[in-house]
């Protein structure tokens, strides 16, 4: 029995000690959803349709053509910040994470990622080749902090087919869109009337982003400038109350779904129970798709734009990005050398990215033939110019989306009044500010 | 006693080493660590800065911190008794030994071995408006459907009604063999002594077992305290931060605002709480055996 035991033994440490495969891997983690059932083998990224069919299919391809890497991908659940806060305090974060603009400033901070000038440089992409908006969402003191991917909004999703029974359409066929909120509440009146449905299919459950974004947006719209002070937010003001009460009204007079959380609202407009979709430029891929189908809803009736403007202010609309940034971490020369790889595939294939319906990071897929003629780009061009993001001093952005999407939902939905919710989400943001 | 206590040896011990070191490494270590924690203004990455009790103040202060306590304890109120009532119920209708009975015994403990991803995938399904299962029947019926997981008070109830569904088999497993030990001889009497149904029930039954109700009680109450996956996976703590129970507030401040200082003085309110529940079960069963002694 001894004996076998030490022979066992010195088996197991023979095979530990024998030398490493040569494979460099790199631990990648990720949110955009889990696709493996359908793309877990495909290397053929002009196939892939949505955010996880196209970066499933796109890091296969990378490993298809760099066999000496080995890419391991974990998925997370959406935005998985709790799990690399938890990876990184006990010191087993992964090599590579998927990264909103939004959220860098909290990590960078307290130096808890590595700036990638070096990899970049190594790998000969100039920081000139993003565009600006991408850049300075992941520059920080002066220093790139992640691999820019996309600029992506929120936008209005539209169903022409049930606009065309509401005789919301122009000669030209495009939508009648509101110029202001009073012109916004009329046409949803008129669009519930005419088709029985509602105007808006909003994700107004069980989620707060949604509500947050669309504050933002509206805010911006009015030029509010509701975080001067990247410490302290200003939500006691006229312009918030607008917000939120043109929110509420939308509510109120039924033109919008009401209890959807984001995966219900996806389907509702997919199936046809409301005329637009406020969400965001990640699904126009899944749209457009969904719009080539013979007896679906959308079938040849699928257009989107920015969200419209509504106040005198200014044309604008709440904007971040999704990034590629490395965890502090020890590596070795090669896992630095294939993650600088990984990065300039990614760069180079940021076209196929923005076929999801994202913005593009690098500009020269702005001048690319195939990107122009993907379908409906046109229509939200100019959300490159009107997209706005928070200060990037602001830090727990994603902390106080859940304060104000809380407080919002309650003054929306009637548990609260609009100056209770206001003044609520106020204290608790800046309590919260104050406290890091 | 002599011949044995003559015959223990330290080396005795040794049985229990690996016990105590779990003990030690998995409960006390990390209960000190919280209690020291809370006691500092710190993130998840580093030393933090002693701050004293202002971290009890902050946590007493925000009126979230009441409102998750002031959920957790409805929640507890109202799903505690509800697990005990079905619970007793079932082993009650169930305590024969039939073919139908034992797989409807399996069947009500099935879901309990499920996880609580499932159960809340499960009753989303029956919760979610318009093609949900409540949805469609009360379309059918021709009454207004409810946001149950959107509507102050109903998302609650259905964090509550999920929860029971899937926590029920235990109390009906820890019934059943209570039952199964009522000695028959007593039935047996009360059947000569022409007692109905309902007083063996009370003066039989129900003496019998009044043990196992408490013991279910409390690790009921234990239990529900905790109450944490379903109401983060069905309703996200909303609307308006009515189905946040407190473990979903401790994990908010802890890992979403890296408060841990604050999210650990809250843990110990918490751990206060359990702690007082799981004292009155020793003092309530020791009572209880002095009293029957």
């Amino acid at each position: 029995m001894r004996r076998f035991l030490l022979s066992t033994a010195a088996l197991v440490a023979l095979a530990c000690s024998a030398p490493a495969h040569a494979e460099t891997k790199i631990e990648l983690q990720r949110f955009f959803g889990a696709c493996d059932a359908d793309y877990g083998k495909v290397t053929d990224v002009s196939k892939a349709v949505g955010e996880c069919g196209i970066i499933t299919s796109l890091v296969n391809k990378f490993e298809a053509e760099n066999p000496d890497i080995d890419v391991n991908v974990t998925t997370v659940e959406w935005p998985g910040y709790d799990q690399l806060n938890a990876q990184l305090a006990s010191g087993a974060a992964p090599d590579v994470v998927s990264m909103h603009y939004s959220a860098i400033s909290d990590y960078q901070s307290r130096g808890l990622i590595d700036p990638v000038d070096d990899i970049l440089s190594a790998e000969g992409i100039s920081p000139d080749s993003f565009t600006d908006a991408a850049r300075g969402g992941v520059t920080k003191d002066g220093q790139m902090f992640g691999l820019p991917f996309d600029n992506w909004t929120m936008l209005f999703h539209i169903n022409m087919n049930l606009m065309k029974q509401a005789g919301l359409v122009n000669a030209d066929g495009t939508p009648i869109l509101p110029k202001s909120a009073d012109e916004l509440i009329a046409q949803g009146k008129q669009f519930r009337e005419k088709t029985g449905k509602p105007y808006l299919v909003q994700i107004l459950a069980n989620e707060t982003a949604a509500y947050a974004r669309i504050l933002y947006t509206l805010l911006q719209q009015q030029k509010s400038d509701f975080f001067a002070d990247p410490t302290k937010i200003k939500l006691d003001t006229p312009e918030a109350r607008n917000a939120i009460e043109l929110m509420k009204r939308i509510k109120d007079e039924g033109l919008s779904t009401t209890g959807l959380d984001y995966a219900a609202a996806v389907t509702a407009f997919t199936h046809g129970d409301g005329g637009i979709a406020v969400n965001g430029t990640w699904l126009i891929g899944d749209f457009v798709a969904q719009s080539e189908k013979d007896g679906t809803a959308l079938a040849k009736g699928y257009a989107v734009y920015p969200v419209p403007q509504l106040y005198p202010g200014q044309d604008s609309t709440y904007a971040d990005g999704h990034s590629w940034v490395l965890p502090h971490k020890d590596r070795t020369p090669e896992q630095t050398a294939a993650i600088g790889k990984l990065f300039k595939f990614l760069a180079d294939n940021d076209y196929e990215w923005a076929r999801t319906g994202h913005l593009p990071a690098v500009k020269a897929v702005f001048d690319k033939p195939e990107f122009k003629a993907l379908p409906h780009r046109e229509s939200i061009a100019k959300i490159a110019e009107t997209g706005r993001s928070l200060p990037g001093a602001v830090q727990r952005q994603f902390a106080i989306q859940d304060i104000i999407g809380e407080e919002v939902g309650a003054a929306v939905n009637g548990d609260k009044s609009v100056d209770e919710a206001l003044s609520s989400a106020e204290s608790r943001i800046n309590d919260l500010l104050a406290n890091i | 006693m002599a011949e044995s206590y003559r015959r223990s040896q330290w080396s005795n011990g040794l049985f229990v080493l690996p016990y105590l070191a779990v003990f030690l490494v998995l409960l006390v270590f990390p209960l000190v660590w919280g209690a020291w924690l809370s006691l500092h203004k710190v993130d998840l990455f580093g030393p933090g800065r002693f701050v004293g009790l202002a971290n009890y103040g902050r946590v007493l202060a925000d009126p979230v911190f009441l409102q998750a306590l002031r959920n957790t304890v409805v929640f507890v109120l109202v799903s505690v008794p509800s697990l005990v009532a079905l619970g007793l119920f079932l082993a009650l209708a169930l305590n024969k030994t039939t073919r139908a009975t034992s797989f409807l015994r399996a069947l009500f403990f099935s879901s309990s071995v499920l996880s609580v991803t499932i159960v809340t995938l499960i009753w989303r399904f029956v919760f979610i408006p318009g093609d949900g299962l409540l949805a469609v029947i009360s379309e059918q019926l021709g009454i207004a459907p409810v946001n149950f997981l959107s509507t102050s008070g109903w998302s609650l109830f259905s964090v509550g009604v999920a929860t029971v569904w899937w926590c029920l088999g235990l109390p009906m497993m820890l019934f059943l063999a209570a039952l199964q030990q009522i000695p028959s001889d007593l039935y047996e009497a009360a059947a000569l002594d022409n007692a109905g149904p309902w007083r063996v029930l009370t003066r039989v039954t129900l003496p019998s077992i009044a043990r196992t109700i408490m013991l279910v009680t409390i690790i009921q109450i234990v239990m529900q305290f905790q109450l944490f996956g379903q109401a983060q996976l069905m309703t996200n703590g909303g609307p308006n931060g009515t189905s946040r129970p407190l473990v979903m507030y401790i994990y908010e401040v802890g890992f979403v605002r890296w408060d841990v200082g604050k999210a650990a003085a809250a843990s110990e309110f918490l751990f206060l709480i359990i702690l007082v529940a799981a004292m009155a079960q020793y003092l309530v069963s020791t009572r209880k055996s002095e009293v029957s002694e």
